[in-house]
């Protein structure tokens, strides 16, 4: 059981560590080595990973993609997809694609003459099931080893502390003044339904009680 | 623009249930507040405790920190238009 316990919380935690990872957005220092569009289909379910804009049709069955394609500062390369979010999830509210890449054309640089930028997108990049991160913003950096304080994120998690202690204080409030003294009521008819019982059960043993004594009138005598 | 509508009526909705939990937890904070205000020092019997807590409640459905909360209702469409203006006009 103890096992079982730790399963569930185990997958609670890791489903909603990883729905934060993919969600909330990321910076990463790149050089924008250059831009690209090119038409992917959307009929696979690696849909859910491809944005839904506005003003795209529900039943298409591909469409362009704009990408940003990038080297990190260890050398790796990143391809970001750059695609509106749309009004719904994940809630960028994102709308500036076609700035972002124009953004991002205009910070291109060589190998011999870099000009490093700070990428800000949410999402995951895995090569095996074509999925890229999404690209929400891009800015020049003064170098590759510039520090980035993550605001967004330290007022995201302290909104969702804040939150989480007053839920809490919220149900204790409703324990405290609802389900207590109504637990208290229940207890009490619930004392007298039993002392009821206990009565009825009295009587009844009483009567069956009876019954039996006057069965074993017609037993034989031992 | 469906998707727009779509947003605004889903964050009109999270608000005003926020709005409204909030509501019914500030009410019984203040309720739970008065009557040890009362029963610190009781003055009189338990029809006049009654009396002093409706009043209070009275007095407190009036209150401006009552109606401030109203901005709960708001804060999700704030919240949009600064991350509308940040992510694409920042």
């Amino acid at each position: 059981m103890r096992y079982v316990k730790w399963a569930i919380w185990l997958t609670i935690v890791l489903t909603v560590g990883l729905f934060l990872h993919y969600t909330l957005p990321q910076h990463d220092v790149v050089r924008v080595v250059g831009t690209y569009q090119e038409r992917q289909d959307l009929t696979d379910w690696t849909r859910i990973f491809w944005s839904s804009p506005d003003d795209q049709s529900g039943t298409l069955t591909n469409r362009d993609v704009q990408f940003i394609q990038t080297i990190q500062t260890d050398g790796d390369p990143m391809v970001y997809r750059n695609e509106d979010t749309g009004w719904f999830w994940p809630p960028y509210f994102k709308f500036d694609t076609a700035r972002l890449q124009t953004e991002a054309d205009d910070l291109r640089s060589t190998a011999e003459a870099p000009k490093w930028a700070v990428v800000t997108h949410y999402g995951w990049r895995n090569e095996l099931i074509s999925i890229f991160p999404n690209a929400v913003g891009i800015r020049a950096a003064e170098g590759p080893d510039v520090t980035i304080i993550p605001w967004f994120n330290i007022f995201f998690f302290a909104f969702l502390l804040i939150l989480a202690v007053l839920v809490r204080k919220m149900w204790l409030q409703f324990r405290e003044r609802m389900v207590d003294p109504a637990l208290a009521d229940a207890g009490e008819a619930w004392d007298s339904v039993e002392a009821k019982a206990a009565s009825a059960r009295k009587e009844a043993r009483g009567f069956f009680g009876r019954i039996g004594a006057w069965l074993n009138t017609w037993r034989a005598k031992k | 623009m469906i998707g727009f509508l779509r947003a605004i009526v889903i964050w009109a909705v999270v608000g005003a249930v926020a709005y409204f939990i909030l509501r019914i937890y500030a009410r019984s904070l203040r309720r739970e507040a008065l009557e040890k205000e009362w029963d610190a020092a009781p003055q009189g019997d338990t029809e006049a405790r009654e009396a002093f807590i409706d009043k209070g409640m009275a007095d407190y459905e009036g209150s401006l920190r009552n109606r401030l909360l109203v901005i709960i209702f708001v804060l999700p469409f704030i919240a949009i238009a600064v991350l509308l203006y940040l992510v694409n006009y920042a």
